[in-house]
């Protein structure tokens, strides 16, 4: 009871506290839906217990804020709904419509007792997020930017944002590593949280780092995969979404999930899906590029065998042209030689023979002249002191004369001489 | 000295003495000195043609055998 004091009425602090407890719950009897922004969730893990700040603003003003709690077994119960209607745990950062009692407790102050969330509007306050994002980013004109940059013709050199232990990493190693081409390429990993709040800040912290050094690598990709449909949210924010957008090389994303697709995975260069589809696309790059390698190595054999070929003929050509010419060369020259031969034989022959003709011809002559043949014709040598006369002035009466005949001479003695008459005829 | 002779020399003096004899102003004796001349070097040019002869045979058979040989190969 208040009591008198100098004619006031005093009231002790729990008196009005309790007063206003009393006044709190006789005014506020029911249950109210009421729409705010959950601003931090304040979710402590020993006790179970949540303690989430509730905001609303206005024109980027906040204009009411107020505390609230959800406790433990509330929290499960909705953190549960929300998983299986819309994929997401009950997160902040997000307009909610919750029904909450008003409550006063003289020791706690004024909270609202979170008793339940719609999940519906939670899920289609997402889906404005969403849509969001995307508008935002198409009206910046960054929607299609990571799409227009050129893909490496061979992706060797991988950033991957992954974690290590992730099955969808597994996955993806497992193709690359087992592909029967023996195509290889390096890759850094770039540890980062993959689902939920926080994923949104580590992504991103992560694409900076690469971006530091983006010359070293052909392509970004993004790898979850085994971690279920759940806190996949964080992938249609625009910050991210952004960062993805305009990195300077491309991002691949294989996040691995079954619900629609997310703005990161549209504004990416490509989206595989799966992991697996991931390591299966980088697969492909190296393998239009093996096909094109084979296709021009094999145009070069044709082409060098056709080379070959070519000049092959030609040579032959060649070869049977010489043969050929050399061949009429030599049968011609050839013919001139039996040509020159017979020539030879008819001619050496024939002046021979001319030879002896004209020896025989000679021998005749020598044989008329030869006086033994005059003699044999009754013809003889008369000879005066040895000297053969052929006039009577070479003789005188009384002189000894010898005359030749074939087998011997006759001796005798010049008794008279007789000239010869002459005569006119 | 006859045996050194050559058939040319021989043939040429033998033209000689039948251009002499043809002429006919040999005195006889000269004339069977001449004769006799001529008729050896009748001989030695005779001897020599058919030295030729037989030689020029044997070449030419020489040289009919090369042609069929290489016109074998």
């Amino acid at each position: 009871m208040p009591e008198l004091l100098d004619n006031k009425t005093v009231f002790t602090l729990s008196e009005v506290s309790k007063s206003i407890q009393k006044t709190i719950a006789e005014r506020y009897k029911s249950l109210y839906w009421i729409k705010a922004e959950m601003n931090k969730l304040n979710h402590y893990t020993h006790s179970g217990h949540c303690y989430p700040e509730l905001l609303e603003k206005k024109d980027g003003k906040v204009v009411a804020e107020m505390r609230s709690v959800l406790w433990k077994m509330d929290y499960q119960r909705i953190n549960k709904q929300f998983l299986a209607f819309i994929g997401e745990p009950l997160r902040e950062g997000i307009t909610m419509l919750f029904q909450a009692a008003i409550s006063y407790d003289p020791l706690y102050g004024f909270s609202l007792k979170i008793v339940d969330i719609d999940p519906s509007y939670v899920l289609g306050e997402l889906e404005k997020e969403k849509r969001e994002s995307i508008f935002k980013l198409k009206s910046e004109g960054l929607y299609e930017a990571n799409k227009k940059l050129d893909f490496a013709l061979v992706p060797k050199r991988l950033a991957i944002i992954s974690v290590e232990t992730s099955k969808g990493l597994a996955d993806f190693f497992k193709i690359i590593q087992g592909n029967p081409w023996g195509y290889k390429l390096s890759y850094t990993l770039f540890p980062a949280l993959l689902q939920g709040d926080k994923s949104i800040l580590s992504i991103i912290k992560q694409l900076e780092i690469i971006a530091e050094n983006f010359e070293d690598y052909d392509a970004v990709a993004i790898i979850r995969g085994g971690g279920g449909d759940v806190g996949l949210s964080s992938y249609n924010n625009y910050l991210l979404a952004k960062a993805i957008a305009i990195f300077p090389i491309p991002v691949l994303t294989g996040i691995g999930h079954s619900t629609n697709e997310t703005v990161c995975e549209m504004v990416a260069y490509k989206n595989a899906i799966t992991p697996s589809e991931l390591a299966d696309f980088l697969l492909q790059k190296f393998h239009n590029f093996a096909i094109k390698m084979d296709q021009a190595s094999e145009r070069i054999v044709r082409a060098s065998r056709g080379i070959f070929q070519q000049e092959n003929g030609a040579l032959n050509a060649l070869v049977s042209a010489i043969s050929w010419n050399c061949k009429t060369l030599l049968l011609q020259e050839k013919s001139v030689l039996k040509n020159i031969n017979l020539d030879l034989q008819r001619y050496s022959k024939l002046l021979i023979k001319d030879d002896f003709q004209e020896l025989q011809h000679i021998e005749r002559i020598i044989n008329m002249a030869n006086p033994i043949h005059l003699m044999r014709r009754g013809f003889s040598i008369v000879r005066v002191n040895g000297q053969a006369i052929h006039q009577l002035s070479q003789v005188n009466i009384g002189d000894e004369i010898s005359i030749q005949l074939v087998d011997g001479k006759i001796l005798s003695q010049v008794r008279g001489l007789q000239e010869k008459e002459k005569n006119n005829g | 000295m006859d045996k050194k002779i050559n058939y040319r020399e021989a043939f040429e003096e033998l033209q000689q003495i039948v251009v002499a004899i043809e002429a006919g102003d040999i005195p006889v004796d000269e004339l069977t000195q001449k004769i006799n001349r001529a008729t050896l070097l009748l001989d030695i040019c005779k001897a020599k043609l058919m030295e030729s002869e037989t030689e020029v045979e044997k070449l030419l058979l020489k040289l009919e055998q090369d042609q069929d040989r290489s016109t074998a190969e």
